[in-house]
């Protein structure tokens, strides 16, 4: 058994933490932490749709014409896929830490219906990503030939489509009831005085976030009048 | 009153094992959980059976021994408890109780409900320590200490090893006893020049030993018998990182 860890070299002591159990989850914790801040912006962006057509199509198109976004989507797609490949590890190394399980195992109530449940909301989020990312990023399936503003309605015209995304953004509100407090304490943070705090704020994060991706196919899926959605004449960018 | 036990029997290691159901007679509620599995391998060897295997040592919620998954809870349904702290008083007439051994990869089963912990005994080897000339007693106020470091170290300090962290954690994760042990000198003068290299190499041992990551899910604290606090794994945290960053 190797016990003492004998890094003379700062690669290899980087490495190590890496592979170490700590530093998976310390890991795992920052690019989750930076995928929410990344959540913040898109819901702020997401929401000007509230505003109108108009303006929405306007931010798409000055987003999209930034030439540092293939840099930033790179960033991006490497959060996801060290937050994802790091989990993954850690699941499969959780699984056989513990070979024969519990005929009974009923815990004494510390776990949440969101820590219980982070592998199957994260799958359920990297299914979603894929095909949010295919349908109103690459534009597959939906109206054609339409502005974003047009086809997002287009999209959220669907209730299945609606449905899904709810239910989907309830899964990153639930994977986030978890995540936000356990980031923090997975960075070392815990205060008799704050960590009751920052439990009750990681929950309302969790809230808001689901409340803000939500309202948008629970507005323009359900409530709004799709007559008055999107007159092709008005409906394009300048 | 008569309790319907089903408890966990296995021969050895390599052989499999399976819940067994017995019923245990003649129990009275001033009886421990472990005076009534007493009576049950009494009850066992007056049939001539083999009785059941178990661990326990002080009986008084001291030394970590007496380690039972019952009903699937670590140590029992109380909280802040050992299974030998556990009384039948707990239980009516009738009742069925399931008794599990400790499951974890670093914890093979010997026989029955009696696990090898040594794991844990590898882990302190690998740095739970200071080291220290012998020789007379120093002057006691010669090293000052806040009282809160002393009280937070001593908290930390009174750990005794039983394993219910790894126990009832999801991921058999071994986080809040290395903690534990990281933090009863992190926090004290004494622990300083070994700070570094302490942390790192019990991370080592842990992860060398298969325990599962923590995940926060916090079961380890809800079933702790000294009420170890979880704001000792996040101090291992940063012990880590600390120690990552800044050894040589």
């Amino acid at each position: 058994m190797e016990a003492t860890p004998d890094c003379a070299s700062k690669p290899c002591r980087i490495f190590e933490f890496l592979e170490s159990s700590i530093g998976k989850k310390i890991m795992v914790a920052a690019a989750g932490v930076l995928l929410c801040g990344f959540l913040v912006a898109h819901l702020l962006g997401n929401l000007l749709m509230f505003v109108g057509g108009e303006t929405f199509n306007r931010y798409a198109e000055a987003l999209v014409s930034n030439p540092l976004l293939p840099l930033a989507e790179a960033g991006l797609v490497g959060l996801f896929l060290i937050h994802i490949v790091l989990s993954v590890r850690a699941t499969l190394a959780n699984r056989a830490a513990r070979p024969e399980g519990y005929q009974v195992y009923t815990g004494k109530g510390a776990r949440t219906p969101g820590s219980r449940t982070m592998a199957l909301t994260g799958t359920l989020i990297l299914v979603f990503v894929i095909i949010h990312v295919a349908t109103l990023k690459y534009q597959l399936g939906g109206p054609k030939g339409v502005d974003l503003f047009a086809h997002v309605l287009g999209w959220f015209a669907n209730p299945w489509y609606s449905i899904f995304y709810v239910l989907a953004v309830g899964g990153v509100g639930l994977h986030l009831s978890h995540g936000v407090q356990s980031a923090i304490q997975t960075f070392g943070f815990n205060h008799p005085r704050y960590t009751p705090l920052i439990r009750k704020a990681g929950l309302a994060f969790a809230f808001l976030i689901f409340a803000g991706f939500a309202s948008l196919p629970v507005y323009f899926g359900f409530i709004h009048e799709p007559a008055l959605a999107c007159c092709p004449t008005e409906g394009g960018s300048k | 009153m008569n309790i319907t036990l089903k408890v966990w029997r296995q021969k050895n290691a390599s052989q499999p094992g399976a819940l067994v159901e017995y019923t245990v007679k003649g129990i009275v509620p001033e009886m421990s959980f472990l005076e009534m599995l007493d009576t049950l391998n009494e009850q066992l060897i007056a049939r001539g059976e083999d009785p059941l295997a178990f661990d326990s040592d002080c009986r008084e919620g001291i030394c970590g021994m007496c380690d039972l998954v019952i009903d699937g809870r670590a140590h029992g349904p109380d909280k802040g408890a050992t299974t030998c702290q556990l009384h039948m008083r707990r239980y009516k007439d009738g009742d069925v109780v399931t008794v599990e051994p400790f499951r974890s990869k670093a914890f093979p089963i010997v026989k029955d409900l009696v696990v090898d912990r040594s794991s844990f005994d590898r882990i302190q080897a690998a740095g739970g320590f200071v080291s220290t000339n012998t020789g007379g007693a120093g002057e006691a106020n010669a090293i000052l200490i806040p009282h809160d470091k002393a009280e937070k170290a001593m908290d930390a300090a009174s750990c005794i090893g039983c394993g219910a962290c790894v126990a009832a954690c999801p991921n058999a994760s071994a986080m809040l006893f290395v903690a534990a042990k990281v933090s009863q000198y992190a926090l004290l003068p004494q622990g300083m020049p070994e700070r570094e290299k302490r942390v790192l190499a019990m991370r080592a041992a842990m992860d060398a030993e298969g325990f599962g990551h923590c995940t926060n899910e916090y079961e380890c604290e809800a079933a702790c018998p000294k009420d170890i606090k979880i704001s000792n794994i996040a101090r291992l945290n940063r012990e880590f990182f600390r120690a990552t960053l800044i050894s040589e």
